[in-house]
Order: structure tokens, then C-alpha cells, then sequence
């Protein structure tokens, strides 16, 4: 069983990045993965956003399989509540935020202020993490460091450089989580276990635009056990899950 | 055939090494024909001693191994250890790294350096998506300044975990045919397949940069693309044979 905590739906034109529903879930198939979390690359930033609502159809066309989270520009005169009709009304499960497409710092009290809105769902916040100005792991460090209670999932293990400063986080910061995406390198989701635990790495592939057949391969590339590798493919995401409040 | 076109022996001052027996135990599991090998950079600095001890390597293994002669530009007598390196030692192609020798991809302190490769027709790779320093259209400003020099950019022209340098590293390979892309940490498969829907396989060529990144995952990286195979086999070694000129002698 594996549950992929990254994947994208959209149609942007403006980016050239055209991935309706059926990319991910034909590559889904492939890999053998049976749901998915999805969002878009487009960021909302009121209630009805169509950001949004492609996600809301996407998973009402296929509720089996695609698991919808919104993405929101904190700075958006209705962040809070398109957060709220995403969750509270849409029945999504988390918040995905991504500075660099924002241009927003990951600490500042618009972003503090959804991620509570967020917790107080127990619904889970991923951010873009990289190494990139706005999405550096210590940006993000310090957003979950101002708000304790959020569950703050940060995507690529810190990318291509940063992974260190990731690893770096898992003591100090028992609210963060790290998901597989995009790294290069499988040796790190091997350290990211040993650092911050088992129950606390998840399976992602940032699909479509990365190969999720191929990034399962690459965790079996980091020399889990098969109880590691059960609870980063499925049962870590599956419990984040099954945590969220939709009526609060 | 398969050909990994940047590997690397030696110890870095980074910390990592590599011996030949560990690369070339890890070549036969993972079948792996043939590779190219660039030095690292040592703690001494000091290239010269990098490529004399990697040379030495490399004829002993002269069946699996090729050499990249790796030059700091700054240094005066750059093309004189181009020569030294193409000339006595047999190495295929120019490694130059603008991140850890520090200058930028279109700096003119390289032109004597390319007038000199450009009489061997054996290709340059140069370490690409370093911000400030050689980012692809930095690497491409190069390429416009030396048509006829062939130059690989590695990691697919882009170091960019959000997808940001793709289009880039595509208009690089509009303006300038003589730019190639190596694969190592690409992690946008579907960068991959668009650049091969765009300009056919002859411009992407399979590399690991092992020790920097995972030889098993980045074979198959190359080995998953949505492909013809002879697409593939291009991609995975056919390229590198013809532009590292294999079975053609070099002028001197």
C-alpha cells in the first residue's frame, strides 16, 4: 500500500504546466499507488478560488483515489477563509503553502495566522522547502517554531543543498515532518529516518512532473526495513489523515 | 552500451572520495560499459597533482576509464595544462567547475583556454545551475562565444528544487546547438521528456556525478524515461561515444 503525499493538479498556462486529474492518476497506476494527495501550483486567495475548485472537482470526480489539499496565498484578502471552506466545507485535509510562487516569508503573521487556523483542524501544513530565498529550512523552522501546534510537513527534505539544516530541525522541532520529493538523493531519506524517526518521513514524488514510479524507487534505494518503509509509503500520511477535524 | 559520462576519483576537500575499485565495482553491478572521470577538487587546491594522480588511475583501467582534465582558469598556464592533459594523458574532454574554482561561466578569462580546446573537438563539461556563477544562460552565453566547442551542461542545466530553471535550461538549447544536458539530479522527469519531445535524444546524455549523487538511482532515471528504446540506448551511452570522438585520434 502506498499513499503519495505530493502530487499536483493544474492547468497553468502562464507556466506551460498542463496536468489535469488523469496525468497523476495514469501515473498513480503505473506505480502502483493506491491514492494521492493532490494540489494545485496556483495559489488561492479567497473563497470559490478557482484554484480551489479544480482541486474540489478533481476529487469528486475520483474520491477513491485523490485526496485534496488547498494552497493559499496567506496575503490573499481571503486566506482564512478559503482555508475554512476548503476544510470545513470542501472536507480537504491539509494546507499546502509555497513562498516562492507568493513571495511571502514563511514566518510572517499572515502565514502564522493560517497555519493556527490550520492546527486548529489538525489538518497538517506542507511547505515547499528548498533552497531557494523564502522556502530555506531555517525560513520554515522558524514558522513552525511560532506556532508549535501546527503539524508542518516540509516537502524535498530541504532540496538539493539544504538537506543538512533539515536534518539538522528533527530534535528541536518535534511538529515537523519531512517529505521524500524531489531530493536526488536516496542516502538522505535514510538519514531523515534516523534523525527525526520513522514516523516522521513521508512518501511523496511531487508527481507529475517528477516520476512517482521513480521515486518510489528511491526510497527502496535508502536500505529501510520494511516496517520503516511501511510507515514512510502509507501508514505516516494515513494517520495525518484520518486526524482531521472538519467541524470545528 | 552504456556510458556514464561524470564520475569522479580521488578525495575532495568536501570530504568525499571515491576510489576506482569502489567505481568500478559499482559500474559491473550496475552494467555499466564505460565511464568518464573528472578529479576532484583536493584539500591541497591543487589541480595539477589531481589530474597527474587521476591520469595514473586511468591508464591502468584504459578499457573501462576515460579522463576529463579539470582546470582552474584563474591559473596562468591553463592551456598549457589543457594541452598537457589532452596531449600526454589522453583525457576526452575539459571539466571545469564554476562553483568550487569560483568565476563565472562567461568570463573571458576562459577565452584562451576555448581557443585551445577548440582545436581538439573534444567537449567541455561545466558544472551548470549555480546561482550567480553558471547558470544556464550563463553556460549558453558561452556556448554562443564557441559554436563549435560542444558543451554539456550537467544537472540538466538547473539546480532548482521548485522547477524554476527548466525554462532556462530549454531556451539555452533553442539558442545554442551546441549545448547538451547531462541528467544527474534531474529530478523533473518530465523536463527530461519534453527536451527529448523537443530536440530528439541527441542532446541528452546519461551522467551520475557519482559520488555526488546515487549511480543506481540515476541510471535509473535515464532507464525510466517514456522512451523509444533506441531513444534510450542513445541517451545512456550512444551520445557520449560520438561526442567524446571514440576511435577518432586528436589533433596536436
Amino acid at each position: 500500500m502506498i499513499i503519495d503525499s505530493h502530487t499536483h493538479v493544474d492547468e497553468v498556462e502562464a507556466w506551460g504546466w498542463t496536468d489535469p486529474p488523469e496525468a497523476i492518476i495514469s501515473l498513480m497506476d503505473e506505480a502502483q499507488i493506491e491514492k494521492a494527495v493532490i494540489m494545485t501550483y496556483r495559489d488561492a486567495d479567497r473563497p470559490g478560488d478557482p484554484a480551489t475548485m479544480y482541486i474540489r472537482s478533481a476529487v469528486q470526480k475520483y474520491p477513491e483515489r485523490l485526496i485534496g489539499y488547498v494552497r493559499i496565498n496567506p496575503h490573499g484578502p481571503g486566506a482564512l477563509d478559503a482555508l475554512d471552506e476548503a476544510i470545513g466545507v470542501f472536507r480537504m485535509k491539509g494546507l499546502k503553502l509555497h513562498p516562492v510562487s507568493y513571495l511571502g516569508f514563511p514566518y510572517e503573521e499572515a502565514t502564522l495566522r493560517l497555519m493556527r487556523r490550520a492546527a486548529e483542524y489538525h489538518a497538517p501544513v506542507l511547505f515547499h522547502t528548498g533552497d531557494e530565498a523564502f522556502a530555506l529550512p531555517e525560513q520554515v523552522a522558524e514558522a513552525a517554531r511560532r506556532c508549535p501546534e501546527a503539524t508542518v510537513i516540509m516537502a524535498h527534505l530541504g532540496g538539493y543543498a539544504h538537506f543538512e539544516a533539515v536534518l539538522a530541525l528533527a530534535d528541536e522541532l518535534p511538529n515537523v515532518l519531512v517529505d521524500t520529493s524531489a531530493i536526488p538523493y536516496p542516502w538522505v531519506i535514510r538519514q531523515a529516518v534516523d534523525a527525526f524517526g520513522p514516523e516522521r518521513v513521508l512518501y511523496a514524488s511531487d508527481g507529475p512532473g517528477c516520476l512517482p514510479a521513480l521515486e518510489v524507487e528511491k526510497v527502496r534505494l535508502a536500505g529501510l526495513t520494511k516496517h520503516e518503509e511501511n510507515l514512510v509509503y502509507f501508514e505516516n500520511i494515513n494517520r495525518i489523515l484520518l486526524g482531521v477535524q472538519h467541524d470545528i | 552500451m552504456t556510458f556514464d559520462l561524470r564520475t569522479f576519483i580521488g578525495e575532495s576537500f568536501d570530504g568525499r572520495k571515491q576510489n576506482v575499485e569502489d567505481l568500478l565495482r559499482s559500474m559491473d553491478e550496475l552494467k555499466i560499459d564505460m565511464a568518464l572521470v573528472c578529479p576532484f577538487r583536493p584539500l591541497s587546491y591543487n589541480l595539477h597533482e589531481a589530474n597527474l594522480s587521476l591520469a595514473g588511475v586511468i591508464a591502468k583501467h584504459a578499457d573501462r576509464l576515460l579522463g576529463a582534465v579539470r582546470i582552474d582558469p584563474w591559473q596562468p598556464d591553463a592551456p598549457k595544462i589543457l594541452q598537457r592533459g589532452v596531449e600526454e594523458h589522453g583525457c576526452r574532454a575539459l571539466f571545469l567547475n564554476p562553483w568550487e574554482e569560483h568565476f563565472r561561466a562567461d568570463t573571458p578569462r576562459l577565452d584562451p583556454l576555448l581557443q585551445r580546446l577548440n582545436t581538439y573537438h573534444i567537449p567541455l563539461i561545466i558544472t551548470t545551475g549555480y546561482p550567480w556563477l553558471s547558470e544556464a544562460l550563463q553556460v549558453c552565453s558561452l556556448a554562443l562565444q564557441w559554436p563549435e566547442i560542444p558543451i554539456v551542461m550537467t544537472n540538466g542545466g538547473q539546480i532548482n528544487i521548485s522547477g524554476l530553471g527548466q525554462a532556462d535550461a530549454t531556451l539555452a538549447l533553442h539558442k545554442a546547438p551546441n549545448l547538451y544536458i547531462e541528467t544527474a539530479g534531474v529530478y523533473r522527469q518530465d523536463f527530461l521528456e519534453e527536451t527529448l519531445q523537443m530536440f530528439g535524444p541527441g542532446r541528452i546524455l546519461y551522467g551520475s556525478g557519482v559520488p555526488y549523487f546515487d549511480q543506481r538511482y540515476e541510471l535509473l532515471r535515464a532507464k525510466y524515461l517514456k522512451a523509444t528504446r533506441e531513444q534510450i540506448n542513445a541517451i545512456l551511452g550512444e551520445n557520449t561515444l560520438k561526442l567524446l570522438g571514440l576511435g577518432r585520434s586528436i589533433p596536436n
